[in-house]
C-alpha cells in the first residue's frame, strides 16, 4: 500500500508515476556533474518506477464505473478558475499510452546507458529523457486541454533539448532549431483550438467538451477540428509540416526511438483519438485528416526509397507510418489506427535500436553504402533487424500485419476507396524501401572500406541547414567520444532492450486476433463509438484485403530483392550504388523540394520583413520616436529653467503675483458665500 | 465694532501689506527686505484680529500668534543664512546671491 500526502492509493501511485521521471530530471539537471555516469541509473529507475507505477493502476484504469463514459480514474490536481479543474485522467487510452511511453521508455533508457557510455555529459542526457517522459506523461495524463497543451508544449521542449544533445555540432543545432521552430507552430494550432473551445463552450475538461459537441455549429467544430489537427500534423510530421523529422535523426539514436518513433511523434494519433466525439460530429474534419494522412504515408514512403542514411530511411519509415494511423484515426477507424501506434511502437523502437547497434559497431558510420555484408559480423542485429523489417512491412503473422490491416480495411469500411488504394501503394512501397535498407545494410560483401567516391558518397560542402551536410562530419566529431565506448558498457546493456522489443514485434499482433472477440475489440470496445458502415457495402472481404496488401507487400520485396540481393546485384554492388547515387531523381533527393517550398513561401518572406524592419522601421520609426522624446524634454527643460532667475527679488514677485491671483479668483468667482 | 472701524482696520492692514512687500522687492539689501516681510506678517494679523473681533471669537487670536511664532523661526533662519552669506562673500546683496540662477 502506497498512500502520499493523505490521497487514495490510486491517486498516490497516479501522482507518483506522474511525477518521479520530473524528479529524476530535475536531480540530474542538479547533481548530474557529481553522480556521472551512476546518473544514467537514477534516470532509468525513475522511468522504470514511472512504469511499475502505471503497471500497478491497469485494473484501477481499466475499470468502467458501469459503463459511463469517466470511466477509468479521474483525479483533480488544481481548480484553475472557478468551476474549472485540471487534473489527471487515467482510462484506457491514456493507459495505452502511458505504459508505451514508460515501458518502452525505460527501456530505451538501459539501452542509452549502453549507447553513451563515456559520453562528457550523459546526466544531461538523462535528465532530459527524464524531463521527456514527464512532459509526454502530462500530456496523454491530462483530463483536459489546458494540460494537454502544457506537456504538447514539454514535448516539442524535450525533443528539442535532445535533438541538440550533441550542442558542438552546428548541424544538430540546426535540426533542433528546425523541430522547436515547426512544433511552435502546432503548438498554435493547439492553443486556436482552445481558445475557440472555450468561446463557445466554456470549459477546458474534455469530458464536458464532448458533452457539449452538439451544441456546436458545424463550421466552429470543423475550425475547432483543424486548429487541432495543425497541432497533430506538426507533431506527428504530417505533410507538409515534416520536413522537421528527418532532420531531427541528429539527435542520438535513443531519442530516434524514442521521442522520434514510438511515442512523441504518434501524439497526434492520441490527440485524434482522444477527441473522436469532436471528430464525429464533423466529417469534413474526417475527410481532411484521412486524406492529409494518406498522402503522409505515400509522401513518407517514396521519400524513403531514395535515403542513404540508414536513420534517416527509418525517419522517413516513421513519418509514413504515422500516416497509416492518422488515416486510421481521421477516417473513423480508431481501434485500428491506435493498434498500428502500439505495433509501430514495439516494431520502430526495434528497428531504431538495431540501426542504434549498428551504427555504434561501425563507429558512427551511418550511410547504407558503407556497409554490406554484416550479417555474419553482426548476427543479433541482423535477425532483430529482419523480425523488425518483416513486422512493418506487415507480413502474417508479425505485429504490423493485424495492424496495418486493420487501418487499410477500417478506411475502406468507411466508404473511402480512394485512400485506399494509396494506403495499398504504400504498403507495397514501404516493403521495398525496407528490405532495399535490409539487404544494403546485411547482404553482400563490407563496404566500409571502399572509398566513399566509389560508392557514390559525393563529399558535399558544408552547407548551413542542408541535411546531407552532417553526414561528412559525423565520423570526425564523435569518434573520440565513441572510440572507448566498448570498453564501458556490456553488451548485454543495448541487446537486452532490443531483444524484449523483438517479443511483441512479433507476437503483439495476435492480441487483435479473434474480431470482436479478442482482446484488444474487447479492450477498445467502452473507447469509441464509431458506427461502421454496413457490410455489404464493402467491396472486398477482409480476407481479399489482406491478401491484396500481403501481395503488394510481396511485390515490393521481390523489387528489392531483384534490385539489391541477387548474386548479380551483390557482385556488382559498389558500381551500382554509384549510379543509383548519380541517377537518383532530384525529386527525391531534395524530399519534394519541400524545404526549399517552405524556404521561399516562409522562410525569405520573413527574413525581408525583417530587413525592412531593420532598415527603416527601427532607424526612422522607432528611433525617430526616441529622438523625438529626447528633443522635447530638452526643449521643455530649457523653458523651465528660465524662471529660475536666481534673483531672489524676482521669485518673490512672482510668490506675489500667484497669491494675488488666488485672492482675485476668490474674491470675484469662488470664495465663501 | 462698527462696520466703519473694520474697513478702516483692514484697509490699514492692506496698505501695511503693500509697504511691506514694496519693501521686499525694491530694496536689494537683505535686512531690509526681512523687515518687509515682518511688515508683512504682521499686516496679515492686524487683518486676523480685527475679523476675530468682528466676528466676536478667538480663532482670528489663534492665528496671530501662529503668525507671531512663524515670524520668529523665519526670522531667525533668514537671519542665519544672511550671516552665512556675509561670512561666504562680504557682501550682502540679495541680487548677487543668484547661485540657484538656472
Amino acid at each position: 500500500m502506497i498512500q502520499l500526502f493523505g490521497l487514495s492509493e490510486s491517486a498516490s501511485l497516479l501522482m507518483l508515476a506522474w511525477l518521479l521521471p520530473l524528479v529524476g530530471a530535475l536531480v540530474l539537471w542538479t547533481f548530474g556533474p557529481w553522480l556521472r555516469a551512476f546518473g544514467a541509473w537514477v534516470g532509468t529507475l525513475m522511468t522504470a518506477g514511472s512504469c511499475v507505477a502505471i503497471c500497478m493502476l491497469i485494473p484501477t484504469a481499466m475499470s468502467l464505473h458501469g459503463g459511463r463514459a469517466s470511466a477509468g480514474l479521474l483525479f483533480s490536481l488544481v481548480t484553475w478558475l472557478p468551476g474549472m479543474e485540471l487534473g489527471l485522467w487515467l482510462d484506457r487510452l491514456s493507459l495505452l499510452w502511458a505504459l508505451v511511453i514508460t515501458g518502452v521508455g525505460a527501456l530505451i533508457h538501459l539501452y542509452s546507458i549502453g549507447y553513451l557510455a563515456g559520453d562528457r555529459a550523459i546526466a544531461r542526457f538523462f535528465s532530459y529523457l527524464n524531463l521527456f517522459i514527464f512532459a509526454m506523461l502530462t500530456l496523454v495524463l491530462s483530463d483536459n486541454f489546458i494540460g494537454l497543451l502544457i506537456g504538447w508544449g514539454l514535448v516539442g521542449l524535450a525533443s528539442f533539448l535532445l535533438i541538440g544533445y550533441w550542442f558542438d555540432r552546428p548541424s544538430a543545432v540546426l535540426a533542433s532549431q528546425k523541430a522547436f521552430i515547426i512544433n511552435v507552430v502546432g503548438d498554435i494550432g493547439i492553443m486556436v483550438a482552445v481558445f475557440l473551445l472555450f468561446t463557445h463552450l466554456g470549459t477546458v475538461s474534455y469530458l464536458e467538451t464532448f458533452a457539449r459537441v452538439p451544441s456546436l455549429d458545424p463550421t466552429t467544430l470543423f475550425l475547432i477540428c483543424l486548429a487541432l489537427f495543425v497541432g497533430c500534423a506538426a507533431k506527428s510530421a504530417q505533410v507538409p509540416l515534416h520536413t522537421w523529422l528527418p532532420d531531427a535523426m541528429e539527435g542520438p539514436t535513443p531519442v530516434s526511438a524514442l521521442i522520434h518513433a514510438a511515442t512523441m511523434v504518434t501524439a497526434g494519433v492520441y490527440l485524434i483519438a482522444r477527441c473522436a466525439p469532436l471528430w464525429d460530429a464533423s466529417l469534413a474534419a474526417r475527410e481532411l485528416v484521412g486524406v492529409i494522412g494518406a498522402l503522409t504515408a505515400l509522401t513518407g514512403a517514396i521519400l524513403g526509397i531514395g535515403q542513404w542514411d540508414i536513420k534517416r530511411i527509418l525517419a522517413y519509415s516513421t513519418m509514413s507510418q504515422i500516416g497509416y494511423m492518422i488515416l486510421g484515426v481521421g477516417v473513423g477507424a480508431y481501434s485500428a489506427g491506435v493498434f498500428h501506434f502500439l505495433m509501430h511502437a514495439f516494431f520502430k523502437a526495434a528497428l531504431f535500436l538495431t540501426a542504434g547497434l549498428i551504427i555504434h559497431a561501425l563507429a558512427d558510420e551511418q550511410d547504407v553504402r558503407r556497409m554490406g555484408g554484416l550479417g555474419r559480423r553482426l548476427p543479433f542485429p541482423a535477425v532483430a533487424m529482419t523480425l523488425g523489417t518483416l513486422a512493418i512491412c506487415g507480413i502474417f503473422p508479425f505485429s504490423g500485419f493485424f495492424s496495418k490491416d486493420a487501418i487499410l480495411y477500417g478506411v475502406l469500411s468507411q466508404g473511402h476507396r480512394y485512400l485506399y488504394g494509396i494506403a495499398l501503394v504504400t504498403a507495397g512501397i514501404t516493403a521495398y524501401y525496407m528490405f532495399r535498407m535490409l539487404f544494403m545494410v546485411f547482404a553482400g560483401s563490407y563496404r566500409g572500406d571502399v572509398a566513399p567516391e566509389d560508392v557514390g558518397i559525393t563529399p558535399l560542402v558544408a552547407l548551413p541547414g542542408h541535411h546531407h551536410a552532417e553526414e561528412s562530419s559525423h565520423d570526425a566529431h564523435h569518434v573520440h567520444q565513441h572510440a572507448h565506448h566498448q570498453h564501458h558498457a556490456p553488451a548485454w546493456l543495448m541487446q537486452l532492450p532490443v531483444a524484449l522489443l523483438l517479443v511483441p514485434t512479433v507476437f503483439a499482433g495476435f492480441l487483435a486476433v479473434g474480431g470482436d472477440a479478442s482482446l484488444w475489440a474487447r479492450y477498445v470496445a467502452p473507447l469509441f463509438h464509431t458506427p461502421i458502415a454496413a457490410t455489404e457495402s464493402i467491396p472486398l472481404g477482409e480476407t481479399t484485403s489482406s491478401i491484396l496488401v500481403l501481395l503488394c507487400s510481396l511485390v515490393g520485396i521481390g523489387t528489392a530483392y531483384l534490385r539489391y540481393a541477387t548474386p548479380d546485384a551483390q557482385r556488382f554492388a559498389i558500381t551500382r550504388l554509384k549510379y543509383e547515387s548519380m541517377l537518383m531523381p532530384a525529386a527525391l533527393r531534395e524530399a519534394f523540394w519541400f524545404d526549399a517550398m517552405i524556404d521561399r513561401a516562409i522562410v525569405r518572406p520573413t527574413r525581408w520583413l525583417g530587413d525592412v524592419i531593420d532598415r527603416w522601421v527601427e532607424p526612422v520609426v522607432i528611433g525617430g520616436m526616441v529622438h523625438e522624446a529626447a528633443f522635447s524634454a530638452r526643449w521643455l527643460g530649457h523653458l523651465f529653467r528660465s524662471l529660475q532667475t536666481g534673483f531672489v527679488r524676482a521669485y518673490a514677485f512672482l510668490l506675489a503675483c500667484g497669491l494675488a491671483i488666488w485672492a482675485a479668483y476668490y474674491a470675484t468667482l469662488g470664495g465663501v458665500r | 465694532m462698527s462696520a466703519t472701524e473694520l474697513n478702516a482696520t483692514i484697509a490699514l492692514s492692506a496698505l501695511l501689506l503693500l509697504i511691506g512687500f514694496a519693501g521686499l522687492i525694491l530694496r536689494r539689501n537683505p535686512l531690509i527686505a526681512l523687515m518687509g516681510i515682518e511688515l508683512m506678517l504682521n499686516a496679515s494679523n492686524l487683518a486676523f484680529i480685527a475679523f476675530a473681533r468682528w466676528w466676536g471669537n478667538t480663532v482670528g487670536h489663534i492665528f496671530a500668534f501662529l503668525v507671531i511664532t512663524v515670524a520668529a523661526a523665519e526670522a531667525s533662519i533668514a537671519l542665519a543664512i544672511v550671516v552665512v552669506v556675509f561670512h561666504a562673500r562680504l557682501q550682502t546683496d540679495l541680487d548677487d546671491v543668484s547661485g540657484l540662477k538656472g
